[in-house]
C-alpha cells in the first residue's frame, strides 16, 4: 500500500522511455563504523541469537568485520535473565533459552564500552493453513520475460480478529534462505482469511524442490523496520525517496540494527 | 492590530492619488483593443497619447483599457507586439469610447523593418521579475515531442527552472515545485503535467497570453510563495469559422472556433490526444499489447458580449492521463477545471469582473491480484468567488481592487479492498478549509522618471470540521484526538501580505527597480520522493501545521540597446522562508491517516543573481540566461539543526536560446542549457542486516547529481502561407548530441561480484528525433 506511487513512476518509465543505465564511478565520502546488532528470540528451542558487525565505507567489499568479546544478557519480563556466549567471531547464542509468546524480553549488549538496549514484545503465533503451488508466465506486470513458466507458493491463513497482527515471511528452498524480505500487515484484512504469494516473479522454483514456509508473528517496531530495510535496499528506478533514512532501530544509544521477539510456524510443500 | 495597518494604508493610498487629481477639466477615453481578423481582445496592448509625452497604458487581461486626460485634441495610437500600430485622433470635449482593431502583420520577417513600436517595456513598466510569453515567439523553439510547450519555453528564462527530466515541476527562486500557483483562466491547475512531465497540460493552440510573476506578485494574486503562473485561454473568433491542429508521431491536435452571434459572440474547441499506445497494440509482446498509455485533453470557452458594458464568458478545461496494464493495473488521474465570468463597466473608469471557480483534481488507481481488487480514490476540490475591480482613476493612478473567497475540500485517499467476497474500505479523513483574501493595490507615476505599486493582500485560511485532528507529541504519536462537527472552525490563520514594487527610470535606455513582497501558503504538496508523481498529496494548513510564509526583497536594473534590438537586465533576489516542510527519515506521506506527524518544519532562505541578454528582432533572435543561486533550509532534526541545501539548490542554470530566420521559408533554432545536479542523499557507508545489504546514510542532501546539459535543435518549414491558409512541418531533436544525462543514481549489489555494491546511473533520453505537421484554415 506504501509504496503506491513509486511502483506508479516505475510503470509509467518503463513504458514511455527508452532508458539505458550504466554503472558511474561517484565519490562518495567515508562514515565512521557504526555498530550493527542483529539479534531475535523466537517461541523455537535453540532460536536465542545476536549478531554483531560493523558497518564500511561504501566503496569497500561487502566484508562487515564482526564484533568479538561483548557482554550480552536476554531477559523477560518475569525476571528470568541468561547471558549468551559467543560461538563464532560475533555472533552469540543461548541453546537453552526458549522465548514464550506474549512476554517482554530485553536485550543488553555491552560491547566497546557501551551498552545498548532494546525491548520487544513477542505476539502469539499464527498457523499456516496450506501452501498452494501456483504457476504463471512472467511479463504479467511490468513487461519482457518472453512467456516463461514460473512456479509460485502461496500461504493461506486466518488472521486473527480484533488485533493488529504484523507479519513476516521467510522461505527456505531447499534449506537455502530466500533473502528478499516478505513482510505484511493486517491493515483492512483483520480477521479476513489472508492469500498471500511468497515467490519473487521470477521464482526459478521447479518440481521437486522442498520449500518450508515460515509465518513470523512480529511486533510493530520490527515490522517497521524490515519495512524501511526493504525499501532502502529494494533500490528503485522511479520514485526513490528524496529522504533515505537509516531505518530506525529499536536499541537505544545509536545502534543499528534490531531486536525481534516473534513466534513462528512452519509448513512444508513439496513442488510438483 | 491588522485593522489599525489597513486604516493606515488606505489613509496613505487616499493621499496618494488626490496627489495628482486636481487641476483642468479632464476626461476619460476607453475602449477595448483587438485583433482584428478574429475578434480576440489583445491583452497588453499599448495606448499612447501623442501629444502628452510619457502618457500611456495598457489593456487589461480582458483586453480594457481606460485613461483620463485634459481635454483638448489628441491623437490616441494603439501598439500591440507583431500588430501594426493604428491611430485615432479625437477631439476630447466629453468621455469618449475608441476601440481598436489591429491587424496581424503579414510576416514575422517583417518586424525587421517595421520598429516603430514601443519596445521598451521592460524597462518601462513598473514590475519585475515579471515575463510575459507570446505565443508566437515560442513556436520555433524546438522541444520534445514537438509539442511547443509554455511551460518548457519558461523554463529556459532565468530564476525558473525545470525540476529535470521525468519531473512534472519547476522550481523559482528556489521555490518548490507547489509554491507556484498556476491558474488557466483563473481556476488553479493543480497539476500542470502530462505524462509525468513530458507535456504541459497547457495546449498552445488554445492560450492567449502566459504572464508569469517570479519577483513581487501582484495583490490580486496570492496563496502560493513562488511565482504566478497566469494563463488566459483565446475566446475565439467572432468573425468566421477556422479550423486548425497538428499531427505529430505521437499526438496530435485539432482546433476550431467561430461565431456565435457575429461580432458579439464566439466559441472555440481544441483538444489532443497522445497515441504511443496505439503502437503499443501492434507489439506482439502480450506484456506491451495490453497496455494502455495516453492523455487527452479538452479546452473550451465561449463568449457573449450582452452589451458595450456586460460581457460574459464561460471556460473550462478537462484532461485525463491513463495509463494500464490489462485489468491488473491501471492509474488515471487529470484536472477539470471551470470558470464563469462576467466582466462588467460600472463607468468608463470602473472595470469589474465576476468570476465563478471550480477546480479538481483526481486520481483513480485500479489493482487485480488473483482474487483480490483494490481501488484507491483521491481527490482535491475547489469552488471559489472572486471579484476583482479596476478603478483607472487618471493617467497616474490606478487602484485595484477586491476580493476572493474559496472553498476546498481534499479527499485525501479512500482504498476499497475486495476480496474472497469480502468488501472493506479504509477512509482517510477528508479535510475542509475555507480560505479568503482581500486586496487592494495602487499604481502611482510619480513624475517622468518613478512609479510605484504597492498593495496589501489580507489572507485568511480557516482549517474546518468534520473530521477527527490529531495532536501529536515529538516522536508521532497521537496525544489527542479532537472532533470536530461540519463547519466547526478547528483553527484561522491571518496573515497581512504587503507587496511593493518602484521603477526608476534613469535616462531613456535604462531602469533600476527595487520590490518586497511577503507571500503565504496554505496548501502544501506532499513529495517524498526524488521524481514527482500524479499521487503526491495536498494537504491544507491545520493545527500541526502552519502557513508558510516567504518574504521577498529583489533588486533590478534593466538597460536595452540599439532602439531596443537588445535588451538586458539583471536581478537580484534575497528569500526568506518560515514554516518550510520537510520530512522525517522515512516518511510515509503516501495513503498515511497521520501524514502531519511525518513532517518537520523550519526555517528556509534562497538568494541568487539572474542574468537575461534578449537580441529581440532581426534574422537572428534569442536569448542568454544564467542564474547563479542557493537554496538552503534549516530544521532542526535534519542535519544536526544546520543549514542544508534543499533538493532544488542549483548553483549554476544556464540557457542558451538562438532563432535564426533564413528565409520567408526556412527558420532553424537551437537551445542549450545546462544546470548544477540536484542536491540529494547519497550513502557513505554500508552495512548488513536481515540477509541485506543496506545502505548508511550521515548526511541529508551532502552529495550532487551530476551536471545536466543538453542541445536540442529544431528546423521550421514554412509549406504554405496566406491568408486563407497555413500548413507548415516542424523537425526536431531532442537531445541532439546524446547527453547521458542522469535521471536517477541508485546504489546497488554488482550483478558480477556479489562482494561489492556499485552506483548506476539511469538515463531517460539520448535523441528523441520528432515531426510534426500543422495546418490552419
Amino acid at each position: 500500500m506504501k509504496r503506491f506511487s513509486i511502483i506508479v513512476s516505475v510503470i509509467i518509465l518503463v513504458y514511455i522511455t527508452t532508458s539505458c543505465t550504466k554503472v558511474v564511478n561517484i565519490n562518495l565520502n567515508s562514515s565512521n563504523p557504526k555498530l550493527i546488532i542483529e539479534s531475535g528470540i523466537s517461541d523455537q528451542a535453540g532460536s536465542c541469537r545476536v549478531q554483531l558487525s560493523k558497518s564500511v565505507n561504501y566503496n569497500e567489499s561487502n566484508v562487515f568485520p564482526p564484533v568479538s568479546g561483548a557482554n550480552i544478557t536476554i531477559a523477560d519480563n518475569l525476571g528470568n535473565t541468561i547471558t549468551l556466549s559467543e560461538t563464532s567471531a560475533g555472533i552469540y547464542t543461548a541453546p537453552l533459552f526458549q522465548g514464550v509468546a506474549g512476554r517482554t524480553y530485553t536485550l543488553t549488549v555491552n560491547a566497546e564500552g557501551k551498552s545498548y538496549t532494546a525491548i520487544s514484545t513477542m505476539p502469539f503465533p499464527v498457523t499456516i493453513d496450506t501452501l498452494v503451488q501456483d504457476s504463471a508466465s512472467s511479463g504479467g506486470f511490468i513487461g519482457g520475460g518472453g512467456g516463461k513458466k514460473h512456479i509460485f507458493v502461496w500461504a493461506l491463513f486466518r488472521d486473527p480478529t480484533g488485533i493488529n497482527n504484523y507479519y513476516r515471511f521467510v522461505e527456505e528452498i531447499n534449506h537455502r534462505i530466500n533473502p528478499n524480505i516478505y513482510i505484511m500487515d493486517d491493515e483492512l484484512r483483520d480477521g479476513t482469511l489472508i492469500t498471500r504469494r511468497i515467490s519473487e516473479r521470477d521464482s526459478t522454483l521447479k518440481a521437486g524442490d522442498s520449500v518450508h514456509i515460515s509465518l513470523e508473528s512480529i511486533d510493530k517496531n520490527v515490522f517497521t523496520y524490515y519495512d524501511m530495510v526493504d525499501q532502502l535496499s529494494g533500490g528503485g528506478f522511479g520514485g526513490q525517496s528524496a529522504t533515505p533514512a537509516n531505518p530506525t532501530s529499536n536499541f537505544d544509544n545509536g545502534a543499528f540494527g534490531y531486536f525481534s521477539a516473534y513466534a513462528v510456524k512452519t509448513k512444508l510443500i513439496v513442488i510438483r | 492590530m491588522i485593522k489599525n495597518k489597513l486604516i493606515l494604508f488606505f489613509l496613505l493610498f487616499a493621499g496618494l492619488s488626490s496627489l495628482t487629481a486636481m487641476g483642468q477639466k479632464k476626461f476619460t477615453i476607453s475602449g477595448y483593443v483587438k485583433d482584428a481578423k478574429t475578434g480576440e481582445e489583445l491583452i497588453g496592448a499599448t495606448i499612447i497619447i501623442k501629444e502628452i509625452a510619457s502618457t500611456g497604458t495598457s489593456t487589461n487581461a480582458y483586453g480594457f483599457y481606460s485613461i483620463t486626460i485634459p481635454e483638448g485634441k489628441y491623437t490616441v495610437t494603439s501598439q500591440f507586439i507583431g500588430y501594426q500600430s493604428k491611430s485615432e485622433t479625437i477631439n476630447l470635449i466629453q468621455n469618449s469610447k475608441i476601440d481598436f482593431t489591429l491587424e496581424e502583420k503579414a510576416s514575422n520577417l517583417k518586424e525587421v523593418v517595421v520598429s516603430s513600436e514601443r519596445k521598451d517595456d521592460n524597462v518601462t513598466a513598473t514590475q519585475m521579475g515579471m515575463d510575459k510569453i507570446n505565443i508566437k515567439e515560442i513556436e520555433n523553439i524546438p522541444v520534445i515531442f514537438g509539442e511547443k510547450d509554455v511551460l518548457k519555453t519558461l523554463q529556459l528564462t532565468p530564476g525558473i527552472k525545470s525540476a529535470g527530466e521525468g519531473n512534472s515541476g519547476f522550481y523559482v527562486r528556489g521555490g518548490t515545485a507547489d509554491q507556484n500557483l498556476i491558474l488557466l483562466d483563473e481556476a488553479t491547475v493543480y497539476n500542470a503535467s502530462h505524462l509525468l512531465g513530458f507535456f504541459s497540460v497547457f495546449n498552445s493552440d488554445a492560450i492567449k497570453d502566459v504572464m508569469f510573476y517570479k519577483g513581487t506578485q501582484p495583490a490580486e494574486f496570492g496563496g502560493r510563495l513562488s511565482s504566478v503562473l497566469d494563463i488566459k485561454m483565446q475566446d475565439g473568433n467572432d468573425k468566421k469559422y477556422g479550423v486548425e491542429g497538428g499531427i505529430g508521431i505521437i499526438s496530435s491536435r485539432l482546433k476550431v472556433e467561430g461565431p456565435i452571434v457575429k461580432n458579439k459572440g464566439s466559441f472555440t474547441i481544441s483538444g489532443r490526444r497522445t497515441y504511443a499506445d496505439l503502437f503499443l497494440k501492434l507489439s506482439k509482446d502480450t506484456s506491451l499489447n495490453k497496455s494502455r498509455l495516453y492523455f487527452y485533453d479538452i479546452n473550451a470557452k465561449a463568449n457573449y458580449e450582452i452589451n458595450g458594458n456586460n460581457k460574459i464568458f464561460l471556460s473550462g478545461y478537462f484532461g485525463r492521463d491513463v495509463l494500464g496494464f490489462g485489468s491488473r493495473f491501471g492509474i488515471d488521474w487529470g484536472n477539470a477545471t471551470a470558470t464563469l465570468r462576467w466582466n462588467h463597466l460600472f463607468s468608463e473608469k470602473i472595470f469589474s469582473n465576476t468570476s465563478i471557480i471550480f477546480s479538481n483534481y483526481n486520481y483513480k488507481i485500479h489493482l487485480e491480484f488473483s482474487t483480490t481488487k483494490a481501488q484507491i480514490i483521491s481527490r482535491l476540490q475547489d469552488w471559489n468567488l472572486k471579484q476583482d475591480y479596476q478603478y483607472y482613476i487618471n493617467s497616474k493612478n490606478k487602484v485595484k481592487f477586491g476580493f476572493n473567497s474559496i472553498y476546498h475540500k481534499v479527499i485525501p485517499g479512500v482504498v476499497t479492498r475486495e476480496s474472497d467476497s469480502t468488501i472493506r474500505q479504509l477512509n482517510l479523513s477528508n479535510k475542509f478549509a475555507w480560505e479568503n483574501a482581500l486586496y487592494v493595490s495602487h499604481e502611482i507615476k510619480i513624475g517622468k522618471p518613478f512609479s510605484i505599486e504597492y498593495g496589501v493582500r489580507l489572507s485568511s485560511f480557516s482549517a474546518m470540521g468534520p473530521g477527527d485532528f490529531y495532536t501529536y507529541d515529538a516522536s508521532g504519536n497521537i496525544t489527542d484526538t479532537a472532533k470536530y462537527t461540519k463547519w466547526r472552525f478547528v483553527k484561522t490563520f491571518f496573515n497581512l501580505e504587503p507587496r511593493l514594487t518602484m521603477n526608476y527610470i534613469l535616462g531613456e535606455k535604462s531602469s533600476l527597480k527595487a520590490a518586497y513582497s511577503r507571500n503565504v501558503q496554505n496548501l502544501h504538496l506532499l513529495s517524498n520522493s526524488t521524481t514527482d508523481n500524479p499521487t503526491d498529496m495536498w494537504i491544507p494548513s491545520s493545527n500541526n501545521v502552519k502557513p508558510e510564509i516567504a518574504d521577498q526583497v529583489s533588486l533590478g536594473y534593466f538597460r536595452n540597446f540599439k532602439d531596443n534590438m537588445f535588451e538586458f537586465s539583471t536581478e537580484v533576489y534575497y528569500k526568506y522562508l518560515q514554516n518550510q516542510i520537510d520530512y522525517k527519515d522515512g516518511a510515509q506521506t503516501t495513503l498515511n491517516e497521520n501524514v502531519e506527524s511525518q513532517l518537520l518544519f523550519g526555517k528556509g532562505r534562497a538568494y541568487g543573481v539572474e542574468v537575461f541578454f534578449k537580441k529581440k528582432y532581426g534574422k537572428i533572435t534569442g536569448w542568454v540566461g544564467y542564474t547563479l543561486s542557493r537554496t538552503e533550509k534549516k530544521i532542526a532534526g535534519v542535519n544536526g539543526g544546520n543549514y542544508y541545501p534543499a533538493k532544488q539548490d542549483r548553483t549554476h542554470d544556464v540557457s542558451i536560446v538562438c532563432m535564426y530566420q533564413i528565409s520567408k521559408k526556412w527558420n532553424v533554432s537551437a537551445t542549450w542549457v545546462y544546470y548544477t545536479g540536484n542536491a540529494v542523499t547519497f550513502p557513505s557507508g554500508k552495512y548488513q542486516v536481515a540477509g541485506q545489504v543496506v545502505n548508511y546514510y550521515t548526511e541529508r542532501n551532502g552529495y550532487r547529481m551530476l551536471a545536466y546539459h543538453r542541445l536540442d535543435i529544431g528546423a521550421t518549414w514554412q509549406i504554405k502561407k496566406n491568408a486563407k491558409s497555413e500548413q507548415s512541418l516542424n523537425i526536431s531533436c531532442y537531445n541532439a548530441y546524446g547527453r547521458e544525462n542522469a535521471y536517477s543514481i541508485t546504489f546497488q549489489q554488482d550483478p558480477n561480484d556479489p562482494t561489492k555494491t556499485q552506483a548506476v546511473q539511469t538515463t531517460l533520453f539520448r535523441w528523441v528525433p520528432s515531426i510534426t505537421y500543422n495546418f490552419k484554415f
